[in-house]
């Protein structure tokens, strides 16, 4: 497609400039694995049912990285793109307007794996860290996560109608879901009122389906959260495709 | 469509719901000159220059663009180059990297090497396009609308926000543009850009075209009267209004002003007074111009900032 391999290219070194960004999504979460890795160590926990406290966390950290891609760079990208106009100037180019929206997704998306693969990489040297599960599993339940949280940024992009407005509510959405799905702190030191808060956060299933999947427990365990995660998914990309303004 | 003609309108009619931005307008652009619509804010001329570059639906009427139907967006722009009304680029792009990326979507593009080098912009390749002044912003809007190869340019309110000093710059790029054969379809609303740049010019208001033609057309049409003032002491008012061409006269102590038309005012009056040795001193004739078109036309002016 015309267009989509430059514009992408452009897009990921312009998030590569962005501080913010790039700190949350290849900062942070390694800083908290070596923080709270650093404190409770990857040996054996009764707490975690026997696995490493790392080995738990790591997952867990993984749906941290995919909130700050999905619900922050994204909404954010787009809405700022639109409200200057450069979405409506790409448009004045002969490129299709699949060539103008996709890198954004690609590019967080690829952001989303390099600062996975960066946590991995730093859990596995400092803390021995272990992948028990099915590759090819985790991998379906990385990619379901990902369409999810994506399809709820793409659905702040489009119904904010400015880049203050999506701001706020990327800020508004991503903070409590990175407090209290599971993601930052795990659910089971937090209290029953936190725990029912986060049955309606939808990042609290990619959690738990990415840390299930990475532990050993096939899919077929987690179809509640599966389907929870995919019909969130179709509601909000056709809410964001009925909604979505170029201008 | 005469094969001259690059740009057809015909009974263009643009609707906001309640609002009707531009009503029923028809005109015809040719090759190789700069045609500009003028108007104030509100009249219209970004609603038709947005049907022109497909980037929005018309209402009602047909538009033509170099035999394209600009719905058709994406044949449209491989042959026409654009520069949006207040668009602009991202936040963190260098120069560089927005021609490297434009360069992409066209399977020809022009060198964009050469086209920052001609606009003095060779030097700011890596510059961040958030930390360039407003002109050389523009410069680089209307270099990446002529990576394009287009041949037609639509420009719409370039120079608003720049200085002046910007702006007589950007109104030698424009000229070298059409002198390298591309049409000119720009939007203003300053009236003396208009005067200086536009081979001819359509004026709005209020959706509707108030005028159209070349500055010296529109000055005959609207029947504006030329002025000329000059001091004298052995000049009469009666006299003078019996000069041919004259229609009015005004005298104030020893000066006088002389309102009038005519293919030779000017010399006219110079001839008269010298023949008749009638003494003056301080000649001025003021010449009217597109300024006095739209107040003739609309009973206000338009003003250097409106």
């Amino acid at each position: 497609m015309k267009g989509l391999f430059q514009i992408s290219l452009t897009e990921l070194k312009l998030a590569f400039r962005n501080f913010i960004y790039v700190f949350f999504a290849f900062v942070f979460p390694p800083m908290m694995l070596l923080l709270f890795g650093g404190m409770y160590g990857n040996e054996p926990s009764q707490f975690y049912n026997g696995h490493g406290s790392v080995d738990v966390l790591t997952p867990a950290y993984i749906g941290m990285i995919m909130a700050v891609s999905g619900l922050m760079g994204l909404p954010l990208q787009l809405s700022e793109y639109r409200q200057h106009k450069v979405l409506k100037r790409f448009k004045a180019t002969p490129v299709s307007t699949g060539a103008i929206m996709t890198p954004h997704f690609l590019v967080n998306g690829l952001l989303c794996i390099l600062g996975t693969i960066l946590l991995v990489i730093v859990g596995k040297i400092v803390f021995n860290l272990h992948f028990l599960g099915n590759l090819p599993s985790f991998l379906i339940a990385f990619l379901i996560s990902v369409i999810c949280i994506f399809s709820i940024g793409f659905l702040i992009a489009a119904v904010a109608p400015n880049s203050r407005a999506a701001n706020a509510i990327a800020y508004l959405v991503y903070f409590p879901m990175l407090f209290l799905s599971g993601a930052t702190v795990p659910l089971q030191i937090m209290p029953q009122a936190i725990v029912t808060i986060s049955k309606f956060l939808p990042l609290t299933y990619c959690v738990e389906i990415l840390q299930g999947t990475w532990l050993g427990n096939p899919l077929s365990d987690f179809v509640r959260a599966i389907v929870i995660l995919l019909v969130i998914s179709v509601v909000c990309i056709g809410a964001s495709i009925k909604a979505f303004r170029w201008e | 469509m005469s094969e001259n003609t690059v740009i057809s309108v015909n009974g263009l009619t643009v609707k906001y719901k309640d609002l009707v931005a531009v009503n029923n307008i028809s005109f015809e652009v040719k090759k190789g000159e700069i045609f500009g619509i003028i108007g104030p804010n509100g009249a219209g001329k970004t609603s038709t220059i947005e049907c022109l570059e497909g980037l929005k639906r018309q209402t009602e009427g047909k538009v033509d663009v170099l035999g394209i139907n600009p719905a058709n967006r994406r044949k449209l722009y491989e042959h026409i180059g654009v520069q949006l009304q207040e668009a602009s680029f991202p936040d963190d792009i260098k120069v560089e990297e927005l021609c490297r990326m434009f360069s992409s979507f066209y399977d020809t593009p022009a060198d964009y090497h050469v086209l920052l080098e001609r606009f003095e912009m060779a030097d700011k390749k890596k510059a961040y396009v958030k930390k360039l002044s407003g002109g050389q912003k523009q410069k680089v809007s209307i270099v990446v609308a002529l990576i394009a190869n287009p041949q037609i340019v639509f420009l719409d309110e370039l120079t608003t926000g720049l200085d002046p000093q910007a702006r007589i710059s950007m109104w030698e790029l424009i000229n070298y543009l059409r002198d390298e054969g591309k049409t000119i379809f720009m939007t203003t609303h300053f009236m003396d850009e208009a005067e200086y740049l536009c081979d001819r010019v359509c004026m709005m208001v209020k959706g509707e075209i108030a005028a159209i033609g070349t500055v010296k057309e529109l000055v005959t049409q609207a029947k504006l009267n030329q002025k000329i003032s000059f001091s004298s002491n052995n000049a009469s008012k009666e006299t003078l209004q019996s000069i041919n061409g004259v229609v009015h006269v005004t005298q104030n102590g020893n000066v006088f002003e002389l309102h009038g038309n005519g293919a030779n005012f000017q010399r006219d009056i110079v001839r008269y007074l010298t023949e008749n040795d009638i003494e003056f001193d301080d000649l001025s004739s003021t010449k009217p111009g597109l300024e006095d078109v739209f107040l003739k036309l609309t009973g206000y002016r338009l003003g250097e900032t409106a």
